[in-house]
């Protein structure tokens, strides 16, 4: 894990550099309400965000438009497919940072969601400053998937 | 009607909204969205929430009428809607999912039934009193004033 100090220096250089116009956000939420306000938070942020209300349908269009999107921002309790699950198949299987967002503020939950390999765990209602850190989640996903030569670690 | 009359009207009901804590911060939060981009953000999202909670809220009434009462099912319908209440500043409503949680744990008939009663009776508070601010806010932009904000 990068020390925090460095951390605060990609963070610095994520915000200037790539900040945040043009990255594409999936939104996924099967509450209409939370999914209509974080979409025009993020749209404000500088975002371009899809919205999507439900797991199964959100897994669909991930599949089918590989590279279409840049971050997944879902919620944890859903009906069909639930954020672990989504966590689980596109975190994993497509390579894309997934961060949580919930009302659910249990300690269980929000551990659960950082061991399955949640980037972040928002919880809700969402503050428009917290959004906008997002952008950095995309940045270190790429860094840590890209740069990494095997040639460099030490056994 | 006088535009300043209207302007204070509104000024007036928005603060009691906050001051009987009907509304919390991230209505704020809401009002300050809305831009030339989003000119009828808030009146949107209001709205969605009024059909939307209205349904839930429909729904919870006829799940706890079941003989059989499925808590897990209630739970997740309190659940949903404590979430979308949260997000547009609905306090009250907010507060009483977070109790009627409480009772669905516990698998309390007599709570659950309770917090439906506090529940209808707050959406219905809450409805009417947003359908009242939007009127007043509907009748300054037709008089070509501005919607007063509180800071």
């Amino acid at each position: 894990m990068a020390a925090a100090a460095e951390l605060g220096n990609v963070a610095d250089l994520a915000l200037e550099e790539a900040f945040p116009a043009g990255i594409r956000v999936l939104v996924i939420d099967d509450d209409r309400v939370s999914l209509k306000v974080v979409c025009i938070m993020l749209k404000k942020c500088g975002y371009e965000a899809t919205q999507c209300s439900s797991g199964k349908e959100a897994l669909e269009m991930l599949t089918q438009n590989e590279g279409e999107f840049d971050i997944v921002l879902t919620d944890v309790h859903m009906p069909d497919v639930d954020g672990f699950e989504l966590l689980e198949k596109v975190g994993l299987g497509m390579d894309l940072p997934v961060v949580m967002l919930s009302e659910d503020s249990s300690r269980e939950t929000v551990v659960k969601g950082i061991n399955h390999g949640a980037c972040d765990y928002l919880i809700k209602p969402v503050q428009i400053e917290e959004l906008k850190k997002i952008a950095v989640h995309v940045l270190t996903w790429r860094n840590a998937n890209s740069s990494i030569d095997p040639e460099l670690i030490e056994d | 009607m006088d535009l300043s009359l209207l302007q204070r009207t509104y000024s007036d009901l928005l603060s009691s909204l906050f001051t009987e804590g009907i509304l919390n911060q991230q209505f704020t939060e809401l009002q300050q969205l809305q831009d030339e981009n989003n000119p009828g953000f808030v009146y949107e999202v209001v709205s969605l929430f009024f059909d939307d909670a209205g349904r839930l809220i429909n729904e919870l009434g006829s799940n706890l009428n079941q003989q059989v009462v499925d808590y897990k099912k209630i739970d997740a319908h309190v659940h949903q809607l404590k979430g979308s209440s949260a997000s547009i500043g609905a306090q009250r409503i907010r507060n009483v999912c977070q109790g009627f949680r409480d009772y669905c744990e516990a698998n309390d008939p007599q709570g659950c039934f309770s917090c439906m009663q506090q529940l209808n009776q707050e959406f219905l508070t809450f409805k009417s009193k947003l359908e009242t601010l939007f009127k007043v806010e509907q009748q300054i932009v037709a008089s070509g004033g501005s919607v007063p904000m509180i800071q």
